[in-house]
């Protein structure tokens, strides 16, 4: 980090909040209170209310003052950015209003309630001791400020937000994480393919300035034998150029690849044709095209359910009706919401099963490739592969499958007002079936439902590089970054310094600077408290595939290519335009038919994949690479509750109770455990002659537990609690109490700071150092031998 | 093979080959066959058997089956694999009585009979008739065995059916129940020390303790200790102070308490009978009643009628038997069929209504108790059914007590047991034609408490899985706690059967007693891990509040809809009015909506307080917030086992985590008694539970799953499994051509 100290002065202070550079408080409203969900804690904080051009925000009474030379945050855990909110309604003493830019109210408000995009109701309450003019006042203010429905109005808020000199200087020298892979750069690509394990393929920059194909990003995945001058060729039998690409290989040896649909009306040429097989077969025999077009819902249906599950959900706002309780469940249904969701899963879950066989291309086939295919190639990913649930993992998937790969997210998200008929909410679809697979798996991942939530309402911040453009030939030409000067050393975004003058647009972070929106407290949330996950490694040539003989014939000849669709495996003459009808001398000339023994062994082989018991094999028992399968019957695919209901009007929504595995629970248990090991070890200290008697069943049992959890990710060591922290979520406790304690046992030592990586709570086994948050007394060092012995 | 319509009729045709004849088995197991002999329990005597029989395992389209033996014996139903069980793992959670190849008599709901692919329900006429090909029971914990008669013999399978048929759906007097057969033998299973944590009601002392906690200012009647005041009454009951004369009519319109908030007013239940107008004397009663509770605590009251408000028992009946209909799987056919309109079927059956009607009512009875301080008197003609649910549900939200195990038992015990609910008409144990009075009463309160435990789990001691267990023991025969009518009832048959036990006073297990069902280790999944223990300085949190010093009469509101036809109410309220002098409060006056809002009012004031996981608890009602109850009703439904997840998964592990809490308690213990003390809490779990890490990967439907039988379904759903069916065929004719690519 290098000027900050030219920020610090720019972290104003005003009436108790810290405003961004260039931030002016609009209007201020004392003595308020805001209504905290029942994950906060519930009842009520009292502060005061701000409205500023970009943000409301609510500063607690007690709030510690804040830090000036800390880095500025765009929004702070109680505020909410002017652009997400959707409605502004004041509760009066005996009616409600909505309140609109132009309309005057003729009652003092009691209550605020602010609706917004992400689905969230933000409802404060004026004191009796609140000035009425302040009440009034700030509920004009910021129904006079929050964006209506207006294009064009967005920038004025983006400016706000990012337009200040120190803002743009601030994130020009943000660091992009560096444990995540950006995929913005061929390194990206290849470590990608270093990972998987995958071979036969290299990163082509045959894109780079994006002549080929407008909607493609720079660098994409090609088989190892096909050059570029013939690759090139191959761009224009597809729709918008978007040729097969290689995304993922499953450690069976399979891999997953992506196209848009073929352009008929043009003539194959016979090297064409050759390119064309070989780009579509990569190193393998056999080919899966999955046809993602018919049977899944088009972006318009997704719209529609998810309209109607937010008017489910939040009731009508302006009549403030609501479905009543007996019709909900029907009434849930026909909004088709989970269907589509159970769709997606569904059509993921038998890709999932047919890479499972090894050997093969699995070929995602959407006519646009820009949709559906983002949603399905990402949870085949989420379903197959333990390094896509972790944080930096997923983060990895997002930008691989849906921010490069060109999802548009602009019109998509419609934050511009301007598109309408294109607006569709596919990305929340694909965050609410990752959603149901973690529901359904909670300990198999290492995010939590929090992140997924705080990535859910990023999505409606119109702040993001990652959602602000439809391509990333978009992105690139709007960070005034022209692709030859790009050094793709590590990742770093170079800014042009000093420079700023002309971009209309200010520089846009990515989505993934959680600091800029979230506190370290819920940042903290975001991950469970786990070890980190032991990835597997990569395995060449899928020498993993250890499942049945899948001597997919192999004799040099091009393969036989199927098609998957409606769950049915079929053999149309027509699949590959170039081997079909007359242009199919080619096809003839090699006698080959579709084998029908691939056939019979492709249906094999999900059925194997489908009917087997894998705990009664041993071997795949902690097979980390056995798919999770989501169950999709009616009972098991349930509604994303702290997301959709958190606002519902009903006010008992309001504290809807956290899911199975709520934290404080946990907490408190890993705190018992703490303090326990603590209290043990002050005993202990004392009859230092018991110590080694008392050691003796705990290693035991934490070996037991270790060969136990070999492929699972929650407490993956329970032993590991002992020695470490309880949480670094509650980091509220931890910044207190351990000290406490320690003050009373020996005296403060500095924290331990481990080189910015996460602290987990039960950290994992190699670095036993890693994850601690103090430094434990001599005689707590005893007992880490257990821990230290295997 | 793939038969789409309504599968379990069109099963004629069962597409298992056996390799062998049915005479072929048979001369094969004769020689094994003495051996092969269920574990009786004492008292338990087999009626008849039948070899071979074919058990079809349930989740398998392909009608595949086990062969085996088929028992009838006067506790249960019972299937013997002739397959040796291979190296059997120990089970974590297994029932003692019964296995998950028994079935107890009186757990058995329905049997059908197949006849010619169709698939009848065997009433007594049909038993006459000629066997069925194929047997079909539906039990009361859901699960549904099918059995194939068709390879013994013509007479054996006669016998068996007729058996089975004969002590499951005939009428039968209450000492054919198993329970007085079990007691019966010499040695019941060693000493069954009576749990003594859980307050059983049946002395004076017991409900004088009772009175103490909560400070009740009542008083205890002793007099009905020889039912002489009246036979539905329990033995010792508690009345307010203010009823002088106990004796007439029958203790009918007894005010009985049942829970004093710490405020002083209290909660009181009775049995008022629709009273019509010309019936002064009794009206005048009844007025003396109302106003002996009124007399209770600052001279207020409000009286709920529930046979208004809520609906009847008929009712209830009938919305549970369709609600159960979409879990009794005979075939995952069925299932994936009702997959379709899943919500929308669940909810027409109205089930979770009436657990959202029964759980707002009750919040409307807490809210006098706990907002306006008023004596609440809840009726009901029998004063037994829906009065024990709401006054049970009441206090649980509001007594943190017992939301404890022990608490929660004595609670049972206190409100159904010792308070007269008819168990054994309402489980229709012995099979009475009389439909009228069956119904799910005590079901319907485990539902509502189930909800409240899923929706506050920190606040439980116990578990799902104790109320899912407890749920299953209605309805084996063998405990004394839900097997009467009323205490009177009780007290009668255990009089008459105790000459023939010579040991003392007859005592029959109660179901408290778990150890006659689970060994130490399996009730550890009673207790929830996640269970947030009282700490001291909790109290501080939530002071009582201030008494109102104001007078309230509540008046029946027309939310609670007692129409004026009645006139009672009316009249209570005028009498009152007059007697007492009060005011009435303006807000229950008002418009139809008005309570409503009050309610809500109470609600967002509860909400606005940090929520106290010691103090009042409130259901969450909308619609979302109202669930069905996976662990009871899938667990037999290998189709939506989540193998490896679920929440079981992060709760083992947290129960893994709680241990390791113990053993360094326990080890602190040893070290440093003082400081241990002061941490020591929580329920001690008797044993460690290392069974987790061995049976490596759980279900979601654990403890209640079998590894064994569960058969991983396809996650792919139907319409793959269908095309993989029609590949197949695909495959055939494309034999031609592949065996030309063979040879390339």
């Amino acid at each position: 980090m290098m000027s900050h100290s030219s920020l610090h002065a720019h972290g104003r202070d005003v009436f108790g909040l810290c405003c961004l550079p260039g931030e002016c408080v609009l209007q201020r409203a004392v003595l308020v209170r805001k209504k905290l969900s029942a994950k906060e804690g519930g009842g009520w904080l009292s502060g005061t209310l701000f409205c500023t051009h970009f943000r409301v925000a609510f500063v607690p009474q007690d709030s510690q003052k804040p830090d000036d030379n800390a880095d500025p945050v765009l929004l702070g855990d109680h505020d909410v950015a002017l652009a997400s909110i959707d409605k502004v309604v004041a509760v009066g003493p005996s009616r409600t209003k909505l309140v609109t830019p132009t309309c005057s109210l003729k009652f003092t408000p009691e209550e605020l309630v602010l609706y917004c995009r992400d689905l969230r109701v933000l409802c404060f309450l004026f004191d009796r001791l609140t000035p009425d003019t302040q009440a009034l006042e700030i509920t004009y203010t910021i129904a006079k400020t929050y964006q209506p429905l207006k294009p064009g109005t967005i920038l004025s808020f983006q400016n706000a937000a990012l337009g200040s000199i120190e803002m743009k200087q601030f994130l020009s020298n943000r660091w992009h994480d560096p444990n995540m892979n950006w995929f913005e750069c061929s390194m990206g690509w290849e470590q990608e393919l270093e990972r998987t394990g995958a071979s036969g393929w290299r990163v082509s920059s045959v894109n780079d300035r994006f002549e080929m194909s407008t909607s493609l990003p720079r660098f994409s995945v090609v088989p190892q034998r096909v050059l570029d001058t013939e690759l090139k060729k191959t761009f224009a039998h597809f729709n918008e150029g978007r040729i097969p690409r290689w995304c993922w290989r499953h450690p069976h040896g399979s891999d997953l690849l992506r196209m848009a649909s073929f352009q008929n009306n043009i003539y194959h040429e016979k090297d064409d044709i050759r390119n064309l097989e070989s780009v579509l077969f990569g190193g393998q025999q056999l080919c899966v095209i999955v046809d993602l077009g018919e049977e899944m819902p088009s972006p318009a249906d997704i719209q529609l359910a998810h309209t109607r599950l937010r008017t489910l959900c939040l009731g009508d706002i302006s009549s403030s009706v609501s479905v009543p309780d007996d019709k909900w469940l029907s009434t849930l249904e026909s909004t088709r919401w989970l269907d589509y969701t159970r769709c997606c899963l569904r059509k993921a879950a038998e890709v999932a099963c047919l890479l499972g066989g090894g050997h093969m291309t699995v070929v995602l086939q959407e006519p646009e490739d820009r949709d559906m295919n983002c949603v399905v190639c990402g949870l085949v990913q989420v379903m197959c592969d333990p390094h896509c649930r972790t944080v930096p993992g997923f983060q990895g998937l997002v930008q691989k499958e849906w921010i490069t790969a060109g999802h548009k997210f602009l019109s998509r998200i419609n934050y511009h007002r301007e598109s309408d008929k294109e607006e569709a909410p596919v990305f929340l679809l694909f965050l609410d079936c990752v959603w149901q697979l973690w529901a359904q798996y909670p300990t198999r991942f290492q995010l939590t439902e929090d992140y997924l939530l705080a990535l859910h309402d990023s999505v409606h911040l119109p702040l993001f590089s990652s959602f602000l453009a439809n391509s990333q030939r978009e992105r690139c030409r709007r960070s005034q970054h022209l692709p030859q000067s790009y050094t793709p050393v590590n990742g770093l975004r170079e800014l042009p310094k000093g420079a700023p003058e002309e971009p209309v647009d200010p520089p846009f972070p990515p989505v993934w600077d959680w600091a800029l929106q979230y506190s370290s407290l819920r940042r903290s949330r975001f991950t469970q408290p786990v070890s980190q996950p032991a990835c597997p490694p990569p395995v060449l040539n899928g020498n993993l595939n250890t499942n049945q003989d899948h001597g997919w014939p192999n004799d040099g000849l091009p393969g036989s290519v199927f098609l998957l669709s409606r769950g049915t495996f079929s053999h149309p003459s027509n699949l590959l335009p170039w081997r079909s009808g007359n242009s199919g001398s080619y096809w003839k000339s090699h006698r080959r038919a579709p084998s029908s023994e691939s056939l019979s062994g492709l249906e094999r082989l999900i059925r194997a994949c489908s009917l087997s018991e894998p705990s009664e094999n041993p071997s795949t028992l902690h097979d980390p690479y056995e798919p999770l399968l989501p169950l999709l019957l009616g009972p098991c695919v349930r509604v994303w509750r702290a997301c959709y209901l958190r606002g519902a009007l009903h006010a008992q929504a309001f504290s809807h109770p956290a899911s199975s595995c709520s934290q404080h629970p946990l907490d408190q248990l890993a705190w018992e455990v703490q303090q326990l090991r603590e209290k043990v070890a002050q005993a202990s200290h004392r009859h230092p002659e018991n110590q080694t008697k008392r050691q003796e069943p705990l290693r035991l049992e934490s070996n037991l537990n270790q060969n136990a959890n070999n492929g699972t990710f929650l407490f993956s060591s329970s032993s590991r609690t002992s020695q470490q922290q309880p949480s670094s979520r509650g980091a509220a406790h931890s910044s207190v109490i351990p000290k406490a304690q320690r003050t009373a046992s020996d005296p403060p030592r500095p924290v331990q700071r481990n080189n910015g990586k996460h602290t987990f709570l039960f950290g994992h086994q190699q670095e036993p150092q890693s994850g601690l948050r103090y430094i434990p007394s001599p005689s707590a060092k005893l007992h880490k031998r257990p821990g230290n012995s295997y | 093979m793939l038969s789409l319509g309504s599968g379990g009729a069109k099963s004629t045709k069962p597409s298992f080959v056996s390799y062998v004849t049915p005479e072929e088995i048979k001369s094969e197991k004769d020689p094994s066959k003495q051996e092969k002999h269920p574990d009786l329990l004492p008292g338990e005597v087999e009626f008849c058997s039948a070899n071979p029989i074919l058990k079809y395992t349930q989740d398998d389209l392909s009608q595949r089956g086990v062969f085996g033996t088929l028992f009838c014996t006067n506790f249960r139903v019972t299937f013997i694999s002739d397959e040796r069980p291979l190296e059997k793992k120990a089970k974590t959670f297994k029932n003692k009585l019964y296995g998950e190849n028994d079935i107890p008599l009186m757990c058995v709901d329905h049997i059908y009979g197949v006849y010619e692919e169709k698939r009848k329900p065997i009433t007594g006429a049909l038993v006459k008739n000629k066997n069925p090909s194929k047997m079909i029971i539906h039990c009361k914990d859901l699960r549904v065995f099918q059995f194939c008669l068709t390879y013994s013999k013509e007479e054996d399978a006669r016998k068996i059916f007729q058996g089975i048929a004969h002590h499951c759906l005939e009428e039968k007097s209450l000492k054919c129940v198993f329970a007085f057969s079990y007691m019966g033998t010499p040695s019941p299973s060693p000493e069954m020390p009576r749990k003594q944590e859980t307050i059983m009601f049946d002395s004076p002392e017991d409900w004088t303790r009772e009175m103490k906690r909560t400070k009740a200012n009542c008083r205890l009647v002793i007099e009905n200790e020889n039912f002489e005041l009246s036979q539905r009454l329990p033995k010792y009951f508690v009345i307010p102070l203010a009823i002088g004369d106990l004796f007439s009519y029958q203790g009918k319109g007894l005010p009985i308490w049942c829970w004093s908030h710490y405020s002083g007013c209290a909660l009181f239940k009775a049995s008022f009978l629709p009273v019509t107008q010309e019936d002064g004397d009794f009206q005048k009663h009844l007025d003396t009643m109302i106003n002996a509770v009124a007399h209770n605590h600052l001279y207020s009251v409000k009286t709920e009628d529930l046979s208004e408000s809520l609906p009847n028992i008929q009712d209830i009946q009938q919305s549970y038997n369709k609600f159960k209909q979409f879990f009794l799987i005979e075939n995952s056919t069925d299932f994936w069929l009702s997959d379709v309109k899943w919500f929308s079927s669940i909810e027409s059956s109205g089930w979770l209504d009436i657990i959202r009607q029964c759980l707002q009512k009750a919040v409307e009875v807490v809210e006098c108790l706990e907002k306006d301080n008023t004596n609440v008197l809840i009726t009901e003609e029998e004063g037994t059914d829906l009065c024990c649910v709401i006054s049970s549900l009441a206090q649980i939200m509001l007594d943190p007590y017992y939301r404890t195990l022990m608490g929660f038992q004595s609670l049972v015990q206190k409100e159904w047991v010792a308070g007269c609910h008819a168990f054994l008409d309402r489980c229709n144990r012995l099979h009475l034609k009389d439909k009228e009075c069956h119904s799910p009463v005590f079901l319907l309160f485990l539902e509502c408490v189930w909800q409240l435990v899923q929706q506050h789990s920190p606040a439980f001691q116990f578990s799902e899985t104790y109320l899912t267990v407890l749920s299953d023991s209605v309805h084996v025969p063998i405990f004394s706690t839900f097997l009467f009518n009323s205490a009177h009832h009780r007290e009668n048959i255990m009089k008459a059967e105790s000459p023939l036990a010579q040991s003392g006073p007859l005592s029959c297990p109660t179901v408290w007693d778990w150890s006659v069902q689970f060994d130490s280790k399996a009730q550890n999944f009673f207790f929830n891990p996640l269970y947030l223990e009282k700490v001291k300085h909790d109290r501080a949190v939530r002071k009582p509040h201030k008494p109102k010093h104001q007078r309230h009469l509540s008046l029946p509101s027309s939310a609670f809809k007692t129409p004026l036809k009645k006139g009672f109410f009316k009249d209570e309220a005028d009498s009152l009015k007059k007697m007492l002098r009060v005011k009435r409060l303006s807000r229950w006056r008002g418009s139809p909506d008005a309570p409503a809002a009050t309610t809500r009012e109470f609600y967002e004031s509860w909400q606005n307080r940090p929520l106290d996981y010691h103090g009042l608890l409130l259901p969450y009602l909308d619609g979302p917030a109202v669930r069905v109850w996976m662990q009871r009703y899938l667990r037999w439904i290998p189709e939506v086992y989540i193998l490896g997840g679920g929440s079981m998964a992060v709760m083992t592990k947290l129960m893994e985590l709680q241990n390791q809490v113990q053993d360094l308690k326990r080890a602190l213990e040893q070290r440093d008694p003082s400081q241990a003390a002061e941490l020591d809490h929580r329920p001690y779990l008797q044993q460690r539970l290392l069974s987790f890490d061995s049976s490596g990967r759980l279900s979601s439907s654990f403890p209640f799953a079998y590894t064994r039988s569960r058969n991983f379904k396809p996650s792919i759903p139907i319409a793959l499994m269908q095309s993989l069916m029609l590949t197949d065929s695909l495959a055939c004719q494309e034999d031609e051509a592949s065996s030309v690519v063979s040879f390339v």
